[in-house]
């Protein structure tokens, strides 16, 4: 499995006096079993980007390759290929339009031709992936509350199982146990069922603590495709593109300033919390000499 | 898809028209179109034609821009304009089954395509020209006289800015909705009607639900800050007439006299 972007152009109203080129040139592969982190600053064409991926949006120049293949050529089917590549958008919630839970989740697996005993069996498999209890499988989506509402979004997509799962700002708009959960969920997610995630998101600190491998888009362009550690690391280019460092980075660049001998490298709390401590512990060991 | 919808889009641009007060531009597109409906002969279209073509000048507006707002009407006035011609009594030129052409009709037929043409290309001057706002303060203050018959005039007009206002919210929101259900595999495009109107469902519902969830929101907001109808309401920019808007005025009740004075002398 492999999707690939080869020199992704896009323009607003091409052809018009008020072009607007919102991708100039983006160059992405996706594998399998991956875990990507899209970080972009509001307007940095993120958005745009992850519409291509799926077919939604006709890049000006360049192509879109899935296992090889071009997705704007004649004959390929879009719609069964919208199945392999999962779309999240944000605020998800908003797209719910059935009676019950159990019948929108169906809606996906449906439209890829499914008879409805496989589409049923997919979306409660995928409603169980998201943490939706059996009792509100009959319930109206509308009467769920937030957070649930939107689990139940990300199941109708995961529904479909596809084999890349793209989440537009997840945790757009949710508290921070709201946002533990859905991150926590996704990450399993992954790891279950061994597919790609790309999480799209402005905040290093949401991806930090989960992915594997960070693209920084900026300005239409990929600025930095690589392990969380070592995109962290140019904090100050980062900045610069109005994005920030995860918290922990500017605590351990802080320490380290400060001549503790913390591990600025660490990306998650308990990683942070142990380099401090041994760090002190040799401090307090070496004041003791 | 609702991209090219320009009827009843303003185009901001620094004329004499767009600084005209909105009573004034009402009053005349009212009168513009009941000269139309005077006119009875192409002859009578000279003028109006005139009238139209200087005030289009005049806004500053680009002419293929006023021609795209025409675009969507055009099944209308071709429908219209076959009623005309295979129903038209007189002179049968061309005559076939149950269908009779005749010279009455072709006139007829081109007489309504210019009608039409002329009446909605007015009628967008005046969107062009005027905002939302401007235009609905323009009823407001034009209409007031109507509150002696307990016509809730501020209230219809709150209504009419807040139904303009939503336009290009809803649109936005209808591609964001279109495109989260073809994410789902969802089809707009292919099969018989049925199918596509079944296909509209995923669209309709999650649209008429964030638009009860807007208006309540706005509703909320509106109440937040104490506004309670037209009572005791002030404006920060209240309607005045200026000079320019009295030699509008005289401009277009020489038209509408010029007209009337056409059609009685029957030329």
């Amino acid at each position: 499995m492999e999707l690939r972007a080869e020199n992704i152009v896009y323009e607003y109203d091409a052809g018009t006096g008020y072009a607007k080129r919102a991708l100039d040139g983006i160059d992405l592969t996706i594998r399998e079993d991956e875990f990507i982190g899209l970080i972009g600053h509001t307007g940095s064409g993120k958005s745009t980007l992850i519409q291509h991926l799926n077919g939604l949006l006709k890049a000006t120049e360049g192509r879109v390759l899935w296992n090889g293949r071009d997705i704007y050529s004649q004959g390929f089917y879009r719609r069964e290929f919208r199945g392999h590549v999962g779309l999240v958008f944000q605020y998800p919630e908003y797209q719910l339009f059935e009676t019950t839970v159990l019948k929108d989740v169906c809606f996906g697996p449906k439209n890829l031709g499914l008879s409805d005993e496989e589409a049923e069996s997919r979306a409660k498999e995928a409603l169980a992936m998201t943490g939706i209890s059996e009792k509100n499988y009959e319930t109206s989506p509308f009467e769920l509350s937030g957070g649930q509402k939107r689990r139940v979004a990300i199941a109708g997509v995961l529904a479909m199982r596809p084999e890349i799962l793209i989440l537009d700002e997840p945790t757009a708009g949710l508290d921070p146990g709201g946002r533990d959960e859905i991150l926590g969920s996704v990450a399993r997610i992954q790891k279950e069922t061994g597919s790609s995630v790309v999480l799209v998101s402005h905040s290093m600190d949401d991806v930090a603590e989960y992915v594997k491998r960070i693209v920084v888009i900026d300005k239409g362009h990929i600025a930095f495709d690589d392990k969380p550690v070592r995109v962290f690391s140019h904090i100050e280019e980062l900045e610069s593109m109005g994005l920030s460092a995860p918290q922990i980075t500017y605590v351990m660049h802080e320490l380290r300033k400060a001549g503790f001998d913390a591990d600025t490298n660490a990306l998650t709390i308990k990683e942070a919390a142990d380099s401090i401590l041994s760090c002190l512990n040799i401090k307090i060991h070496g004041s003791a000499d | 898809m609702f991209k090219d919808i320009t009827l009843g889009q303003f185009y901001p641009a620094d004329s004499v028209i767009h600084r005209l007060d909105p009573r004034v531009k009402l009053a005349g597109t009212l009168i513009y179109i009941i000269t139309l409906f005077i006119g009875k002969s192409f002859f009578m279209y000279i003028p109006a034609g005139v009238f139209l073509v200087s005030v289009i000048i005049l806004s500053k507006v680009p002419p293929s821009f006023v021609i795209r707002g025409v675009k969507p009407i055009i099944p209308l006035i071709i429908i219209s304009a076959v009623f005309n011609l295979i129903l038209t009594p007189g002179n049968a030129l061309v005559s076939f089954w149950i269908i009779n052409i005749t010279s009455e009709g072709i006139y007829m037929a081109i007489f309504m395509i210019v009608r039409l043409l002329f009446l909605i290309t007015g009628a967008s001057i005046l969107t062009l020209t005027t905002t939302p706002t401007k235009l609905t303060d323009g009823i407001e203050k034009g209409l007031r006289f109507l509150t002696v018959f307990k016509v809730p005039v501020h209230e219809i007009a709150m209504m009419m800015s807040i139904a303009l206002r939503f336009i290009p919210i809803l649109v936005e929101e209808t591609d964001k909705i279109k495109k989260a259900q073809m994410a789902r595999g969802a089809d707009f495009e292919s099969g018989n009607i049925i199918k596509r109107a079944k296909a509209m469902i995923p669209l309709l519902v999650p649209l008429f639900v964030s638009a009860f969830r807007r208006a309540g929101d706005l509703a909320m907001a509106m109440e937040a800050r104490c506004y309670h109808g037209s009572e005791g309401r002030s404006r920060m920019k209240p309607l005045v007439y200026a000079r320019r808007d009295f030699i509008a005025y005289s401009i277009i009740l020489g038209y509408l006299a010029l007209m009337i004075v056409l059609r009685v002398f029957g030329i």
